[in-house]
């Protein structure tokens, strides 16, 4: 799921009507000095980062005054807030806040998720902690969506009462209708204030987005912040992959062992990676390959990161009997990368255990490479692990 | 018998002239599978394989009665063609496609119940009753050997494993009467526990394999169903994914499905939940025929 920043989420809200606190985004102290005095010197200075607790983590000030606005964006761009720079500050309208509730919605499994609470305005974990009954919590049929009694009932229960319940349920429907237009999978209300003239207004707005439905958000499509890819040079280079190359997912977790697994994205993956772990091997990585696409360049690039690993002493290629792709064209790729190595590590054990259409034009690419095992027919992944285990215990130094 | 499919099921194929739908339609129907109409919108008339292509699904099945449909339609397309379909009166749906929308699939697994209708996916390579049909690009270009028909039910939460359960079942002696990849997603049309419960009333399964992974309620639901009784025949489980634990929780490690959510989502939970209430717990294939025999023994 991808968390977007403030300015993204209240920017959506906005163009659907809800009611969001004036504010704009800025990059410079200057700018937000500028933008404080224009929005009447009384604002929030908010880091604009893709992650939640900003508030705990020193991300959201409050100022009177445009010069402390300065004072207090400068002070946040340039920090590191829950492992994001921040780049960008959000200066938005102070009001009098009466009083505070929070709503939340959720997706996570087969119903969406409806939670509510007149106590908002503060973390809603250590609410759902400290004060379990103050929050209602309902599912919600995504055929017969969210009837505005149904949001008033909810409202009630949680201590609402006279005018404002019609109100919030109106506003509840409203935002429910816009969770699901964003294909949110989380969309949280914190606070949501209450003016002394009773009009409601989303001071705090949260939203992550399901990635497999940004081709309906193009405008989403980018993170703004730019860098959320891994620091490390090999997970990086992959998840670029994943992002620009044509074909299905594909992923690279470099972890601390010394043995290689080029597996699919399913359970054999992670039967195998159980059962090094049982035999007494450590596994050097994690890595989801891509169906065979035509375009091979994804799974090269995880082939790479693989072999590219300092620590690595052996490799196992195990797939699961194919059914869908080609044997060949995954040990061509393996056999292209490896070519293409400096230096050579033509003294790795790779063992391959790939069984299916191609396999005869695969077992052809591998002759006379005596590091290269390719197992015979019938043998089970489990031996096919114990056999790799077996190779990078020779080639270890005694401890 | 066997569950969902068999020899006599009449199967619509929604998006028949796209590419993989043209290369799994031919090996199904090699099969012996009786795929009776395809449907794309704009191309009715033509033929795919010799089968006749209508435009839409209610089309059709007015010409060509259908019990079952395959949806070969994007990620995109596949609510509104699944939608069709229910509409249509099918009462098998079997979506393929990866990466629907969370919220798409929710309406869909919502709209599914609400019309008396079974969907299997999305994210699935199929479903075989070997010897008597199959849907799906499961077996690949030969089905034949790799699935033997038999007595035990299949169900797995990865596609790719079926093949390798049929493996170890056959070196055991033993074959199936239908493997179901169920589909990898966070939320799936028919759950595991659902799928248990077909095999429960299946005369010619004797006795049934799942392969689970972390994420998802799917195993924890099928062990409360064995404390209830409501599943009795015997349940082999091999459950992937504990070397997880030793990592941060939240860390992907594959399909975001088999993420672990919270404690009870653990491979290791789900082992002790299902040994807890009586499944037979196989740490490897090659123990799944033992347990097996031990389990029909008994």
């Amino acid at each position: 799921m991808r968390r977007l920043t403030e300015d993204r989420v209240k920017g959506f809200l906005r163009g659907r009507d809800h009611p969001v606190p004036d504010g704009e985004p800025v990059t410079t102290g200057a700018d937000a000095q500028r933008i404080a005095t224009a929005l009447g010197r009384r604002v929030a200075v908010k880091a604009l980062v893709p992650a939640g607790r900003r508030g705990l983590a020193g991300g959201v000030r409050l100022v009177d005054d445009s010069e402390a606005a300065r004072a207090a964006a400068e002070g946040i761009l340039g920090t590191d807030i829950a492992g994001h720079p921040v780049r960008r500050v959000l200066i938005e309208r102070r009001i009098d806040i009466e009083r505070e509730w929070y709503l939340g919605f959720s997706l996570n499994s087969t119903r969406p998720e409806v939670l509510l609470s007149t106590c908002g305005g503060v973390e809603i974990e250590s609410l759902a902690h400290g004060h379990p009954e103050a929050l209602i919590r309902a599912t919600i049929d995504p055929m017969r969506r969210l009837p505005s009694w149904h949001a008033a009932d909810l409202w009630v229960a949680a201590g609402a009462a006279g005018r404002t319940v019609p109100a919030l349920a109106a506003l509840t429907v409203a935002l429910y209708e816009t969770f699901v237009a964003a294909d949110a999978l989380l969309l949280e209300l914190n606070p949501i204030s209450v003016a002394a003239d009773g009009t409601p207004l989303l001071v705090g707005a949260m939203m992550a987005v399901d990635e497999a439905a940004l081709f309906r958000h193009p405008e989403w499509q980018h993170d703004e912040e730019g860098d959320d890819l891994p620091a490390n040079p090999r997970e990086r280079a992959v998840a670029i992959a994943s992002r620009t190359l044509p074909g299905g997912e594909c992923s690279y977790i470099e972890l601390d062992g010394d043995i290689g697994l080029l597996v699919g994205g399913g359970g054999a993956g992670l039967y195998q990676h159980d059962l090094v772990i049982e035999h007494g091997g450590r596994p050097a990585n994690h890595s989801v390959t891509p169906p065979s696409h035509s375009d091979d360049r994804k799974m090269k690039a995880v082939i790479r990161a693989i072999l590219e690993h300092p620590k690595l002493r052996a490799l196992l290629v195990g797939f699961n009997f194919t059914q869908m792709s080609r044997a060949d064209i995954r040990v061509r790729a393996l056999i292209e990368v490896l070519d293409a190595m400096s230096p050579r590590r033509d003294a790795l054990p790779i063992v391959i255990r790939l069984f299916g259409a191609g396999e005869a034009e695969a077992r052809d690419m591998v002759a006379g490479r005596d590091n290269i095992h390719y197992l015979p027919r019938g043998t089970t992944l489990r031996e096919a692990v114990a056999k790799v285990v077996a190779l990078a215990a020779t080639g270890r130094a005694p401890a | 018998m066997s569950i969902l499919i068999d020899a006599g099921t009449r199967v619509l194929v929604q998006g028949i002239t796209g590419g993989q739908a043209r290369f799994d339609t031919e090996w199904c129907l090699r099969y012996g599978t009786r795929i009776v109409a395809g449907v794309t919108p704009g191309r009715g008339g033509e033929e795919v394989h010799g089968v006749p292509v209508y435009d839409t699904v209610a089309r059709a099945v007015a010409a060509r009665p259908a019990d079952a449909s395959i949806v070969y339609a994007p990620a995109p397309m596949v609510k509104p063609a699944v939608l069709e379909a229910f509409d249509a009166g099918l009462k098998l749906v079997v979506v393929t496609a990866e990466f629907v929308p969370l919220h798409d699939v929710v309406y869909i697994v919502a709209a599914a119940h609400a019309a008396g209708a079974t969907l299997v996916g999305c994210n699935t390579n199929g479903v075989i009753s070997p010897g008597k049909s199959k849907l799906g690009g499961v077996g690949g270009t030969d089905p034949a050997a790799l699935y033997d028909p038999g007595r035990i039910g299949v169900c797995s939460r990865s596609g790719g494993m079926t093949v390798e359960i049929s493996l170890a079942l056959r070196a055991g002696g033993y074959g199936i009467s239908t493997s179901v990849a169920m589909g990898g997603d966070l939320v799936t049309g028919m759950t595991m526990g659902e799928c248990l419960l077909r095999f429960e009333q299946d005369p010619q399964t004797d006795a049934v394999v799942i392969f689970g992974e972390p994420g998802t309620a799917n195993e924890q639901e099928v062990a409360a169903l064995l404390r209830r009784r409501l599943i009795t025949k015997p349940v082999v489980a091999l459950i992937a994914g504990a070397f997880q634990e030793a990592y941060p929780r939240g860390m992907s490690f594959g399909h975001a499905a088999a993420m672990i959510g919270s404690e009870d989502e653990s491979a290791s939970a789900k082992r002790a939940a299902l040994a807890g209430a009586g499944a037979h717990l196989a740490a490897a294939l090659e123990d799944i025929p033992v347990l097996l025999r031990h389990a029909l023994a008994g």
